[in-house]
């Protein structure tokens, strides 16, 4: 099984106040834009994830598998599973090519 | 980053903690010698603690006061860590002998800096009062990376050091130091009655930063930080990613023994209690902490081409020199 695994190094929070008014702003039909919901501090720099970036960070916690990911990201949006599925691998790819994420290899 | 900064973040980065204003020196420029207030047993450490992890504040860095003469260091940054938390502590290094740096590693320290003021040994116990404490504080940054630790080397520029920066950068090299923090002289406690005798002038503040930001920009083996937001308008000033003008109040906060919370070291205005008080409250509504979120240019920020970058300078400064957090920064040159 390979699970996904967040960069120890790295410290991160989730904005909570950001994340709720986001959340608040697609239950109400409004776009939710790029806001950073999670931010992450890399040597010095931040960067921000927006909220389904952050909502799968979070759950990159050594795991779960991607495909478990997407299944639970499949409750909160309503989305096509391809698409839901092709965005989320888009995302975590970019993320491991950065060093941020590895494939814990460990098998159970 | 366009939105402002309490919508930005949910709580501080960073909690500037002084568990004692005890120490074991009585240095020329330090903030702290005159405060007085009362110390926290460990149990109501552990609490603020866990107030810190819960509000997801994710530094914590030890100062005072000398973090080492608390006897429970060790065992506070032990369940920090187990909280998650990242801590860091600043010391004088006396107490930093091989025995210490061993704890300080095994109770989890992400790094810690050593105060050095002066390459020149003389120079350095003068400031400090207090002979032989060069020697012991070069001992400590050996015995940090000895232990395996990483250490950084704080020096607060004054007249003493201003010109011969550059030995302080090499001692940091010898002694496998990997960040240099050259930190802004702050007029507060001591260092302001002494600021006669210790501060330069506007001219000579920007005579210092013009050369140490070209060596920091020629240095690659060794990290070189300032930490003075008045720097804005000269060449090589770096954009600060994560926030504007003075970041106290914004990323960081401070704690004083008791539990009472500053903005920073420097400003002595309490705007709550961690433990008394609700912590959203204080950080969102604190009349004091959204002052300084908002300054208003005055003075001759009024039409200044870098006010938005450097937003009146070090408040500190000017809340000390003035009593108003919105004046010019005294050290500003323009
Ligand atoms: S005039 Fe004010 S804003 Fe401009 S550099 Fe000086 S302190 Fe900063």
């Amino acid at each position: 099984m390979k699970r996904l695994q967040r960069n120890p190094d790295i410290v991160w929070r989730v904005e909570k106040r950001r994340q709720q008014a986001v959340i608040d702003r697609l239950a109400a039909g409004e776009e939710s834009g790029d806001e950073g919901t999670v931010i992450l501090l890399i040597s010095g720099m931040m960067h921000q994830l927006n909220l389904l970036g952050g909502m799968i960070w979070a759950q990159c916690d050594g795991s779960r598998t991607l495909a478990q990911i997407v299944t639970q990201l499949q409750a909160e949006f309503d989305v096509e599973t391809a698409l839901l599925q092709a965005d989320v691998q888009e995302f975590i790819d970019d993320l491991i090519e950065r060093g941020w994420l590895s494939y814990d290899q460990s098998t159970d | 980053m366009t939105n402002p900064l309490t919508e930005q973040f949910s709580a501080p980065l960073t909690f500037n903690w002084a568990l004692s204003y005890s120490c074991n020196f009585a240095c020329s420029h330090c903030y702290s010698r005159e405060e007085q207030c009362d110390e926290l047993g460990t149990a109501e450490l552990k609490q603020i603690i866990d107030r810190i992890a819960a509000h997801q504040v994710p530094f914590i860095n030890f100062g005072g006061g000398e973090p080492l003469m608390r006897k429970d260091l060790f065992e506070i940054t032990a369940y920090a860590r187990q909280q998650g938390l990242n801590v860091s502590m600043n010391s004088n290094g006396w107490l930093l002998d091989r025995a210490a740096a061993e704890q300080i590693k095994a109770s989890g320290f992400r790094s810690v800096g050593i105060s050095i003021d002066s390459a020149e040994a003389a120079l350095h116990d003068d400031f400090r009062n207090r002979p032989g404490s060069f020697l012991r504080a070069v001992a400590a940054l050996d015995a940090l990376a000895e232990a395996g630790v990483r250490s950084t080397m704080s020096s607060v520029i004054s007249r003493i050091n201003h010109k011969s920066f550059r030995d302080l950068l090499d001692l940091a090299r010898e002694h496998r130091v990997s960040q240099v923090y050259l930190h802004n002289f702050k007029c507060s406690g001591r260092g302001f009655k002494n600021r006669e005798d210790l501060d330069l002038t506007p001219q000579e503040w920007k005579d210092f930063y013009l050369v140490a930001l070209q060596v920091k920009q020629e240095t690659k083996d060794l990290l070189i930080s300032f930490d003075d937001p008045v720097i804005a308008s000269l060449p090589g000033y770096e954009e600060n990613p994560l926030v504007k003008g003075s970041s106290c109040g914004k990323l960081s906060l401070n704690l004083r023994p008791n539990g009472d919370i500053t903005p920073c070291g420097f400003i002595p205005l309490v705007v709550g209690n961690i433990l008394t008080d609700d912590f959203e409250e204080i950080w969102y509504n604190s009349p004091t902490l959204n002052k300084m979120r908002n300054k208003e240019a005055k003075g001759k920020c009024q039409g200044c081409n870098v006010y938005e970058d450097c937003l009146g300078g070090c408040t500190a400064r000017a809340f000390a020199t003035t009593g108003d957090l919105s004046d010019p920064d005294p050290h500003c040159w323009k």
